[in-house]
């Protein structure tokens, strides 16, 4: 807990988070310019824009901020002094997770006051099902994170684990193109595009975005089973991220 | 004062990989077989890349052993126990830099379970001891080297350790820094502390320490009092005259030189008489006689064959 807490006091003091936040709204609000173009389609384009900002800039804050949280430790050597003390390596990575988790937790909350703040601001209601779409994007964010810190704890460069973390994204977001690999290219065989598919984590599953901008409403058992995908495979990403970690030595 | 073993290790081993594709093993610390006993201070000194700092993590779980095993406070070294008992001060601590010492400390205070009330007492007493209480809230990352010396040692004593496990606790220190560190280290082994730390500064380790181990190559030279390693009987004494030429002959001296217009020579003990009454004969007048003790620079180069100071005993 007490790595928990300090970690989200790190992150809330890395000028990158407020930046991206800052550009996140700017993104929001720029929305509005854009509805003004387009005829009765304004409510729908401050909608997809405002989801899609917080999309992509939680996604920015989970893989730079994510990458960093134990390799920069390692590299600066800062956790020597603490895992001497009375706590698990277990409980510095977790505890790592947790910390970066509830930021993004806190980022995506002011992100989606931001955008309710402008759909009441231009006279629409605030739909509370937006948080159909913002629930599943923020479990999505942290399979990203479980993805940067298990790269942060075996890539040799914080350079590195980003290039991974960053390979990852895209391909979790393409998951279906892997799917439909064989439409593309005959001669893959079909059991390694449906290995690679099934092994390789699927960004999409959380993507609820355009649904929700639509009005479309994602029903509880759709987000049960996200949440278990979720909890299953990031589950499995941060036990192989801890093992490693367990068995790294601090040269 | 000392009695049981705080810290024991047998056997215990590590080696390093070397290359990327084709990887070889060096070692860095073969076969150590080391007791550090309650309530002393053991000075772990050796040249750079002896091993003193992999001992170190190895014995406070940074490394894992290869082989061999050690035992903390008789717990082995996979127990939780002994961590709640100890202090430790890596070499060039860095510590979080976005936080004041104030909140390192109190984090640390959270580490081991101290409620506010507590942490808010330890904070301030360090402080105060490691001479940081007017920079307190200011963030480290604008603090000196010899400033984060003083809080990586403050973070060491949250806990009012028993056993305190200092790598280099002297590195980067200016001179009122070193002498803090010094008395800081002989207030606590007056407390009845156990302290075990590594330098490269012999004069510091013959000051402070009841026992040192002279680590080589990876292997533990000799373990001991300072009384028993070294030759501390008068080994021979110098003689400073005045009024005589450099070349003097008769004198029976062991070494005769020059300083300035002054001769400077060492005799043994049994040779003295004569020199001085062949300096008074040549019209000339002894201005000093000082017994030479071994210090434990004089044991290092004795002991570490054939190198030359500059071989053996390098910076950090």
């Amino acid at each position: 807990m007490a790595v928990a807490a300090n970690t989200f006091r790190e992150t809330v003091r890395e000028r990158v988070l407020y930046n991206l936040v800052f550009f996140a709204l700017l993104m929001t609000v720029s929305g509005l310019l854009l509805g003004h173009l387009s005829i009765r389609q304004d409510e729908k384009i401050l909608k997809d824009v405002g989801l899609a900002a917080m999309d992509l800039f939680g996604t920015a804050i989970a893989i730079l901020i994510g990458v960093g949280l134990i390799i920069k430790e390692i590299e600066r050597r800062s956790l020597y002094p603490l895992l001497v003390k009375p706590l698990t390596r277990g409980e510095f990575f977790l505890g790592k997770f947790a910390g970066l988790a509830f930021t993004l937790l806190v980022n995506l909350a002011v992100m989606a006051a931001g955008l309710y703040l402008t759909l009441l601001a231009t006279g629409h209601r605030a739909d509370w099902r937006l948080l159909e779409a913002v629930y599943p994007m923020f479990l999505g964010l942290l399979l990203v994170v479980a993805f940067a810190m298990l790269f942060s704890t075996i890539a040799s460069s914080s350079a590195l684990a980003s290039v991974f973390t960053v390979a990852v994204v895209i391909v979790g977001r393409f998951a279906d193109v892997i799917r439909n690999m064989r439409e593309v290219l005959p001669g893959v065989p079909g059991w390694l595009a449906s290995g690679l598919f099934s092994v390789l984590p699927n960004l999409g599953n959380f993507d609820f975005k355009d649904k929700v901008a639509y009005g479309d409403p994602v029903s509880a058992k759709v987000l049960l089973w996200v949440t278990a995908y979720a909890i299953a495979y990031s589950g499995v990403v941060l036990t192989v991220g801890y093992v490693a970690f367990r068995r790294r030595d601090f040269r | 004062m000392a009695g049981d073993a705080v810290i024991r290790t047998s056997g215990l081993s590590k080696n390093y990989p070397t290359g990327h594709v084709f990887q070889k093993r060096r070692p860095a610390l073969v076969d150590l077989n080391l007791e550090v006993l309650r309530g002393e201070i053991l000075g772990y000194i050796g040249p750079n890349g002896s091993g003193k700092t992999t001992t170190l993590k190895v014995l406070t779980g940074l490394l894992h052993p290869d082989a061999g095993a050690a035992w903390i406070f008789g717990a082995p070294l996979a127990s939780r126990e002994w961590r709640l008992r100890i202090g430790y001060l890596p070499e060039h601590p860095y510590l979080y830099d976005y936080l004041t010492p104030a909140e390192y400390l109190d984090y640390v205070g959270r580490l081991f379970g101290c409620d506010r009330r507590r942490r808010r007492e330890r904070t301030r007493e360090l402080l105060a001891l490691v001479g940081l209480e007017r920079s307190a809230h200011v963030a480290m990352r604008r603090f000196s080297k010899g400033m984060l010396q003083r809080a990586g040692l403050a973070q060491a004593l949250v806990n009012d350790p028993e056993l305190l496990i200092l790598d280099e606790p002297m590195s980067g220190l200016d001179p009122l820094g070193r002498r803090l560190v010094r008395d800081l280290i002989v207030d606590l082994h007056g407390r009845g502390k156990t302290v075990l730390f590594s330098s490269h500064i012999l004069s510091d380790a013959e000051a402070l320490c009841d026992r040192v181990a002279v680590l080589r190559g990876g292997r533990l030279l000799s373990v001991g009092a300072l009384r028993d390693l070294l030759r501390l009987d008068v080994s021979h004494l110098e003689v400073l005259a005045a009024g005589v030429p450099h070349d003097l002959p008769g004198l029976g001296a062991e070494r005769q030189e020059a300083v300035g217009d002054r001769l400077r020579l060492e005799v043994r003990d049994d040779r003295l008489g004569p020199a001085v009454t062949a300096i008074e004969a040549a019209g000339g007048r002894v201005l000093s006689v000082l017994p030479v003790r071994e210090s434990l620079e004089d044991y290092f180069f004795r002991e570490v064959a054939g190198a030359g100071p500059r071989d053996a005993w390098g910076e950090g």
